[in-house]
Protein backbone atom coordinates (compact mmCIF):
# COMPACT_ATOMS: atom_id res chain seq x y z
CA UNK A 1 0.00 0.00 0.00
CA UNK A 2 1.12 3.55 -0.72
CA UNK A 3 1.68 6.01 2.10
CA UNK A 4 -1.43 8.19 2.65
CA UNK A 5 0.43 11.45 1.92
CA UNK A 6 1.36 10.38 -1.58
CA UNK A 7 -2.14 9.11 -2.27
CA UNK A 8 -3.60 12.42 -1.13
CA UNK A 9 -1.29 14.29 -3.43
CA UNK A 10 -2.25 12.18 -6.42
CA UNK A 11 -5.91 12.74 -5.55
CA UNK A 12 -5.43 16.52 -5.35
CA UNK A 13 -3.57 16.54 -8.66
CA UNK A 14 -6.29 14.49 -10.34
CA UNK A 15 -9.02 16.78 -9.04
CA UNK A 16 -7.11 19.87 -10.20
CA UNK A 17 -6.63 18.47 -13.69
CA UNK A 18 -10.35 17.59 -13.90
CA UNK A 19 -11.25 21.07 -12.64
CA UNK A 20 -9.10 22.78 -15.26
CA UNK A 21 -10.50 20.55 -18.01
CA UNK A 22 -14.06 21.20 -16.85
CA UNK A 23 -13.41 24.95 -17.23
CA UNK A 24 -13.50 24.29 -20.98
CA UNK A 25 -17.23 23.60 -20.80
CA UNK A 26 -17.80 27.15 -19.54
CA UNK A 27 -14.92 28.54 -21.57
CA UNK A 28 -16.81 31.62 -22.77
CA UNK A 29 -18.07 32.56 -19.32
CA UNK A 30 -14.71 31.98 -17.64
CA UNK A 31 -12.80 33.96 -20.24
CA UNK A 32 -15.38 36.75 -20.20
CA UNK A 33 -15.06 36.97 -16.40
CA UNK A 34 -11.27 37.29 -16.56
CA UNK A 35 -11.47 39.82 -19.40
CA UNK A 36 -13.96 41.89 -17.39
CA UNK A 37 -11.72 42.15 -14.33
CA UNK A 38 -8.55 42.69 -16.36
CA UNK A 39 -9.88 45.17 -18.89
CA UNK A 40 -9.09 48.37 -16.90
CA UNK A 41 -5.48 47.24 -16.34
CA UNK A 42 -5.08 46.01 -19.91
CA UNK A 43 -6.36 49.26 -21.34
CA UNK A 44 -3.88 51.32 -19.33
CA UNK A 45 -1.05 48.94 -20.31
CA UNK A 46 -2.04 49.02 -24.00
CA UNK A 47 -2.01 52.82 -24.09
CA UNK A 48 1.24 53.02 -22.12
CA UNK A 49 2.85 50.58 -24.55
CA UNK A 50 1.57 52.59 -27.48
CA UNK A 51 3.06 55.81 -26.11
CA UNK A 52 6.40 54.33 -25.06
CA UNK A 53 6.96 52.51 -28.32
CA UNK A 54 6.17 55.58 -30.40
CA UNK A 55 8.58 57.59 -28.23
CA UNK A 56 11.39 55.12 -28.95
CA UNK A 57 10.45 54.97 -32.61
CA UNK A 58 10.83 58.74 -32.89
CA UNK A 59 14.34 58.54 -31.43
CA UNK A 60 15.34 55.85 -33.92
CA UNK A 61 13.78 57.58 -36.90
CA UNK A 62 14.81 61.15 -36.13
CA UNK A 63 17.53 61.02 -38.82
CA UNK A 64 15.19 60.12 -41.61
CA UNK A 65 12.38 62.42 -40.54
CA UNK A 66 13.42 65.31 -42.77
CA UNK A 67 13.64 63.35 -46.02
CA UNK A 68 10.49 61.46 -45.14
CA UNK A 69 8.69 64.71 -44.42
CA UNK A 70 9.59 66.09 -47.84
CA UNK A 71 8.48 62.90 -49.52
CA UNK A 72 5.19 62.93 -47.67
CA UNK A 73 4.55 66.56 -48.55
CA UNK A 74 4.99 65.74 -52.21
CA UNK A 75 2.68 62.77 -51.81
CA UNK A 76 0.06 64.95 -50.14
CA UNK A 77 0.10 67.34 -53.08
CA UNK A 78 -0.31 64.45 -55.46
CA UNK A 79 -3.15 62.94 -53.49
CA UNK A 80 -4.89 66.29 -53.05
CA UNK A 81 -5.13 66.85 -56.77
CA UNK A 82 -6.27 63.26 -57.24
CA UNK A 83 -8.80 63.72 -54.46
CA UNK A 84 -10.46 66.74 -56.04
CA UNK A 85 -10.67 64.85 -59.29
CA UNK A 86 -12.22 61.84 -57.58
CA UNK A 87 -14.71 63.99 -55.66
CA UNK A 88 -15.88 65.41 -58.93
CA UNK A 89 -16.20 61.88 -60.31
CA UNK A 90 -18.09 60.74 -57.20
CA UNK A 91 -20.62 63.52 -57.61
CA UNK A 92 -21.01 62.69 -61.25
CA UNK A 93 -21.41 58.99 -60.39
CA UNK A 94 -24.10 59.78 -57.84
CA UNK A 95 -25.95 61.98 -60.31
CA UNK A 96 -25.80 59.32 -62.98
CA UNK A 97 -26.92 56.62 -60.56
CA UNK A 98 -29.87 58.77 -59.56
CA UNK A 99 -30.70 59.38 -63.19
CA UNK A 100 -30.53 55.66 -63.93
CA UNK A 101 -32.35 54.83 -60.71
CA UNK A 102 -29.65 52.51 -59.39
CA UNK A 103 -29.24 52.31 -55.60
CA UNK A 104 -26.60 54.60 -54.22
CA UNK A 105 -23.69 52.95 -52.46
CA UNK A 106 -24.63 52.46 -48.83
CA UNK A 107 -22.35 53.58 -46.05
CA UNK A 108 -21.34 50.97 -43.50
CA UNK A 109 -22.94 50.71 -40.08
CA UNK A 110 -20.03 50.86 -37.68
CA UNK A 111 -19.51 49.90 -34.04
CA UNK A 112 -16.53 51.45 -32.25
CA UNK A 113 -14.45 49.27 -29.91
CA UNK A 114 -11.24 49.56 -27.89
CA UNK A 115 -8.36 47.12 -28.20
CA UNK A 116 -7.27 45.58 -24.92
CA UNK A 117 -4.76 42.89 -25.77
CA UNK A 118 -3.18 40.56 -28.27
CA UNK A 119 -3.16 36.79 -28.19
CA UNK A 120 0.15 35.36 -26.99
CA UNK A 121 0.23 32.61 -29.61
CA UNK A 122 -1.66 33.80 -32.65
CA UNK A 123 -2.36 36.95 -34.59
CA UNK A 124 -5.61 37.82 -32.90
CA UNK A 125 -6.69 40.82 -30.88
CA UNK A 126 -9.18 41.24 -28.03
CA UNK A 127 -11.73 44.08 -28.11
CA UNK A 128 -14.21 45.30 -25.52
CA UNK A 129 -17.50 44.84 -27.38
CA UNK A 130 -19.38 41.55 -27.51
CA UNK A 131 -22.76 39.86 -27.79
CA UNK A 132 -24.38 42.58 -25.69
CA UNK A 133 -23.52 45.21 -28.31
CA UNK A 134 -24.86 43.02 -31.10
CA UNK A 135 -21.58 41.70 -32.44
CA UNK A 136 -21.68 38.34 -34.19
CA UNK A 137 -19.12 35.95 -35.63
CA UNK A 138 -17.56 36.84 -39.02
CA UNK A 139 -18.28 40.56 -38.83
CA UNK A 140 -15.50 42.43 -40.69
CA UNK A 141 -13.27 44.77 -38.70
CA UNK A 142 -11.51 47.88 -40.04
CA UNK A 143 -9.19 50.49 -38.57
CA UNK A 144 -10.24 54.15 -38.16
CA UNK A 145 -8.32 54.84 -41.41
CA UNK A 146 -10.67 52.41 -43.19
CA UNK A 147 -8.08 49.75 -43.84
CA UNK A 148 -8.83 46.08 -43.33
CA UNK A 149 -7.86 44.55 -39.99
CA UNK A 150 -9.62 41.18 -39.85
CA UNK A 151 -12.86 39.55 -38.84
CA UNK A 152 -14.59 38.59 -35.60
CA UNK A 153 -13.67 35.07 -34.62
CA UNK A 154 -15.03 34.44 -31.13
CA UNK A 155 -17.74 36.37 -29.36
CA UNK A 156 -18.10 36.51 -25.57
CA UNK A 157 -20.70 38.36 -23.49
CA UNK A 158 -18.80 41.67 -23.26
CA UNK A 159 -15.73 40.97 -25.39
CA UNK A 160 -14.80 39.50 -28.72
CA UNK A 161 -11.70 38.29 -30.48
CA UNK A 162 -10.58 39.47 -33.92
CA UNK A 163 -8.58 37.20 -36.23
CA UNK A 164 -6.16 39.54 -37.96
CA UNK A 165 -5.61 39.14 -41.70
CA UNK A 166 -2.06 38.08 -40.83
CA UNK A 167 -3.37 35.06 -38.88
CA UNK A 168 -2.37 31.72 -40.37
CA UNK A 169 -6.02 30.66 -40.63
CA UNK A 170 -7.04 33.77 -42.54
CA UNK A 171 -7.43 33.87 -46.31
CA UNK A 172 -9.74 35.81 -48.59
CA UNK A 173 -10.15 37.05 -52.14
CA UNK A 174 -8.42 40.27 -53.10
CA UNK A 175 -7.34 42.32 -56.06
CA UNK A 176 -4.23 44.31 -56.92
CA UNK A 177 -5.09 47.64 -58.47
CA UNK A 178 -3.29 48.06 -61.79
CA UNK A 179 -3.70 50.40 -64.73
CA UNK A 180 -6.06 48.01 -66.51
CA UNK A 181 -8.52 45.62 -64.86
CA UNK A 182 -6.59 44.59 -61.80
CA UNK A 183 -5.07 41.26 -60.82
CA UNK A 184 -7.12 38.82 -58.78
CA UNK A 185 -5.64 36.57 -56.14
CA UNK A 186 -5.87 35.40 -52.57
CA UNK A 187 -4.49 37.18 -49.51
CA UNK A 188 -3.20 34.76 -46.90
CA UNK A 189 -1.86 35.32 -43.40
CA UNK A 190 1.54 33.92 -42.52
CA UNK A 191 1.62 34.69 -38.78
CA UNK A 192 3.67 37.34 -36.97
CA UNK A 193 1.97 40.21 -38.84
CA UNK A 194 3.12 38.92 -42.23
CA UNK A 195 0.71 38.75 -45.16
CA UNK A 196 1.21 37.38 -48.68
CA UNK A 197 -0.71 37.74 -51.93
CA UNK A 198 -0.94 34.30 -53.50
CA UNK A 199 -2.34 32.58 -56.62
CA UNK A 200 -1.48 35.47 -58.89
CA UNK A 201 -1.36 34.43 -62.60
CA UNK A 202 2.19 34.10 -63.98
CA UNK A 203 1.62 36.45 -66.88
CA UNK A 204 0.37 39.28 -64.69
CA UNK A 205 2.74 42.21 -64.35
CA UNK A 206 2.48 43.95 -61.03
CA UNK A 207 4.56 46.82 -59.78
CA UNK A 208 5.87 46.96 -56.24
CA UNK A 209 3.98 49.52 -54.22
CA UNK A 210 0.59 48.93 -55.84
CA UNK A 211 -2.40 48.69 -53.51
CA UNK A 212 -4.32 45.56 -52.62
CA UNK A 213 -8.07 45.82 -51.98
CA UNK A 214 -10.79 43.35 -51.05
CA UNK A 215 -13.16 42.05 -53.72
CA UNK A 216 -15.97 40.87 -51.48
CA UNK A 217 -16.38 37.58 -53.35
CA UNK A 218 -16.53 35.42 -50.23
CA UNK A 219 -19.24 37.56 -48.67
CA UNK A 220 -17.45 38.35 -45.43
CA UNK A 221 -15.60 41.55 -46.29
CA UNK A 222 -17.16 44.45 -48.16
CA UNK A 223 -15.72 45.36 -51.54
CA UNK A 224 -12.92 47.87 -52.03
CA UNK A 225 -11.35 48.07 -48.59
CA UNK A 226 -7.61 48.66 -48.57
CA UNK A 227 -5.60 45.64 -47.39
CA UNK A 228 -2.05 46.82 -47.93
CA UNK A 229 0.71 47.44 -50.38
CA UNK A 230 2.68 44.98 -52.53
CA UNK A 231 6.24 44.76 -51.20
CA UNK A 232 8.22 42.06 -52.95
CA UNK A 233 7.17 39.85 -55.84
CA UNK A 234 8.40 36.27 -55.85
CA UNK A 235 8.47 34.75 -59.32
CA UNK A 236 9.52 31.15 -59.70
CA UNK A 237 9.92 29.11 -62.91
CA UNK A 238 8.59 25.98 -61.23
CA UNK A 239 5.42 27.20 -59.57
CA UNK A 240 2.33 27.90 -61.69
CA UNK A 241 1.56 31.10 -59.79
CA UNK A 242 3.37 34.18 -58.60
CA UNK A 243 3.19 35.34 -55.05
CA UNK A 244 4.05 38.62 -53.40
CA UNK A 245 4.72 39.88 -49.91
CA UNK A 246 2.15 42.42 -48.74
CA UNK A 247 2.81 45.17 -46.24
CA UNK A 248 -0.46 45.28 -44.25
CA UNK A 249 -2.04 48.71 -44.04
CA UNK A 250 -2.69 48.38 -40.31
CA UNK A 251 0.07 48.67 -37.73
CA UNK A 252 -0.46 46.76 -34.50
CA UNK A 253 1.76 49.22 -32.66
CA UNK A 254 -0.50 52.14 -33.49
CA UNK A 255 -3.79 50.37 -33.02
CA UNK A 256 -6.05 51.79 -30.32
CA UNK A 257 -9.60 51.75 -31.58
CA UNK A 258 -11.24 49.63 -34.26
CA UNK A 259 -14.54 49.72 -36.14
CA UNK A 260 -16.71 46.65 -36.59
CA UNK A 261 -18.89 46.71 -39.71
CA UNK A 262 -22.29 45.38 -38.71
CA UNK A 263 -24.03 46.04 -41.99
CA UNK A 264 -22.83 46.58 -45.53
CA UNK B 1 0.75 28.50 0.39
CA UNK B 2 1.63 32.19 0.51
CA UNK B 3 4.38 31.61 -2.01
CA UNK B 4 1.92 29.96 -4.41
CA UNK B 5 -0.45 32.90 -4.12
CA UNK B 6 2.35 35.37 -4.82
CA UNK B 7 3.38 33.30 -7.84
CA UNK B 8 -0.21 33.33 -9.14
CA UNK B 9 -0.44 37.14 -8.86
CA UNK B 10 3.02 37.62 -10.34
CA UNK B 11 2.21 35.50 -13.37
CA UNK B 12 -1.19 37.18 -13.83
CA UNK B 13 0.51 40.57 -14.01
CA UNK B 14 3.20 39.20 -16.32
CA UNK B 15 0.63 37.76 -18.71
CA UNK B 16 -1.21 41.10 -18.79
CA UNK B 17 2.09 42.83 -19.58
CA UNK B 18 2.85 40.26 -22.23
CA UNK B 19 -0.47 40.55 -24.03
CA UNK B 20 -1.05 44.30 -23.69
CA UNK B 21 2.23 46.15 -23.18
CA UNK B 22 4.97 44.15 -24.87
CA UNK B 23 2.94 43.77 -28.08
CA UNK B 24 4.07 47.27 -28.98
CA UNK B 25 7.74 46.29 -28.80
CA UNK B 26 7.80 43.33 -31.16
CA UNK B 27 11.17 42.61 -32.72
CA UNK B 28 10.74 41.64 -36.40
CA UNK B 29 7.19 40.62 -35.60
CA UNK B 30 8.06 38.49 -32.58
CA UNK B 31 6.83 39.41 -29.12
CA UNK B 32 9.28 38.35 -26.38
CA UNK B 33 7.90 35.56 -24.18
CA UNK B 34 8.71 36.49 -20.61
CA UNK B 35 6.48 33.79 -19.15
CA UNK B 36 8.60 31.04 -20.71
CA UNK B 37 11.78 32.84 -19.69
CA UNK B 38 10.72 33.14 -16.05
CA UNK B 39 9.52 29.53 -15.90
CA UNK B 40 12.88 28.33 -17.24
CA UNK B 41 14.87 30.57 -14.90
CA UNK B 42 12.82 29.49 -11.87
CA UNK B 43 13.17 25.82 -12.80
CA UNK B 44 16.92 26.06 -13.25
CA UNK B 45 17.70 28.24 -10.26
CA UNK B 46 15.93 26.34 -7.46
CA UNK B 47 17.02 22.98 -6.06
CA UNK B 48 15.19 20.15 -7.83
CA UNK B 49 12.57 18.09 -5.98
CA UNK B 50 12.08 14.33 -5.90
CA UNK B 51 8.57 13.61 -7.26
CA UNK B 52 7.34 17.00 -5.99
CA UNK B 53 8.46 16.15 -2.42
CA UNK B 54 10.50 18.87 -0.81
CA UNK B 55 13.52 16.76 0.07
CA UNK B 56 16.92 18.35 0.70
CA UNK B 57 15.71 21.91 0.16
CA UNK B 58 13.95 21.13 -3.12
CA UNK B 59 11.44 23.71 -4.32
CA UNK B 60 8.47 23.56 -6.69
CA UNK B 61 7.90 27.21 -7.63
CA UNK B 62 9.03 26.56 -11.21
CA UNK B 63 6.22 24.05 -11.71
CA UNK B 64 3.68 26.29 -9.95
CA UNK B 65 4.81 29.21 -12.08
CA UNK B 66 4.37 27.08 -15.18
CA UNK B 67 0.84 26.11 -14.10
CA UNK B 68 -0.26 29.68 -13.40
CA UNK B 69 1.57 31.18 -16.39
CA UNK B 70 0.05 28.58 -18.69
CA UNK B 71 -3.41 29.06 -17.21
CA UNK B 72 -3.45 32.82 -17.67
CA UNK B 73 -1.94 32.56 -21.16
CA UNK B 74 -4.75 30.12 -22.00
CA UNK B 75 -7.31 32.58 -20.68
CA UNK B 76 -5.92 35.38 -22.84
CA UNK B 77 -5.64 33.34 -26.02
CA UNK B 78 -8.16 31.64 -28.26
CA UNK B 79 -7.21 28.00 -27.65
CA UNK B 80 -8.74 25.57 -25.14
CA UNK B 81 -7.97 26.09 -21.44
CA UNK B 82 -5.24 23.67 -20.35
CA UNK B 83 -3.20 23.57 -23.56
CA UNK B 84 -0.45 25.95 -22.52
CA UNK B 85 -0.59 24.76 -18.89
CA UNK B 86 0.48 21.36 -20.22
CA UNK B 87 3.29 22.78 -22.38
CA UNK B 88 4.81 24.98 -19.67
CA UNK B 89 4.47 22.39 -16.91
CA UNK B 90 6.10 19.80 -19.14
CA UNK B 91 8.99 22.16 -19.84
CA UNK B 92 9.48 22.88 -16.13
CA UNK B 93 9.30 19.21 -15.07
CA UNK B 94 11.63 18.21 -17.89
CA UNK B 95 14.25 20.75 -16.81
CA UNK B 96 13.95 19.62 -13.20
CA UNK B 97 14.28 15.96 -14.14
CA UNK B 98 17.42 16.62 -16.16
CA UNK B 99 18.94 18.73 -13.40
CA UNK B 100 18.12 16.14 -10.75
CA UNK B 101 19.49 13.27 -12.76
CA UNK B 102 22.76 14.87 -13.82
CA UNK B 103 23.80 18.01 -12.03
CA UNK B 104 22.41 21.05 -10.34
CA UNK B 105 24.60 24.04 -9.55
CA UNK B 106 23.36 26.80 -7.32
CA UNK B 107 23.63 29.79 -9.62
CA UNK B 108 21.83 32.36 -7.48
CA UNK B 109 23.19 31.92 -3.95
CA UNK B 110 26.91 32.19 -3.35
CA UNK B 111 26.89 30.48 0.06
CA UNK B 112 24.61 27.99 1.75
Amino acid sequence: MRPPLKRNKILIMGVTILLVLSLNFFQKEVKNFFYLISFPIQKVLWQAGDRTSSFFEIIVEIKELKTENEKLKLKIQELLSENTELKELKRENEDLRKALEIDLKKDFKLILADVSGKDALEDSVLINKGLKEGILKDFPVITPQRTLLGKIDEVYENFSRITLISNKNSSFNAKIITADNGVLGVVRGEGNFRVIFDLMPREATVKEGSSVVTTGFEGIFPEGILVGEIKKIEKNDVTPFQRAKVEPAFNIKELNAVFIISDF
Amino acid sequence: MRKILILAILFYILVLLQTSFLVHFNIFGHVPNFILLLVVVLSISEPPTIFFKKVAGGENSGVWGAVFGGFFLDIFSSGPIGFQILIYTAISIFIKLILKKYLWINILKTKE
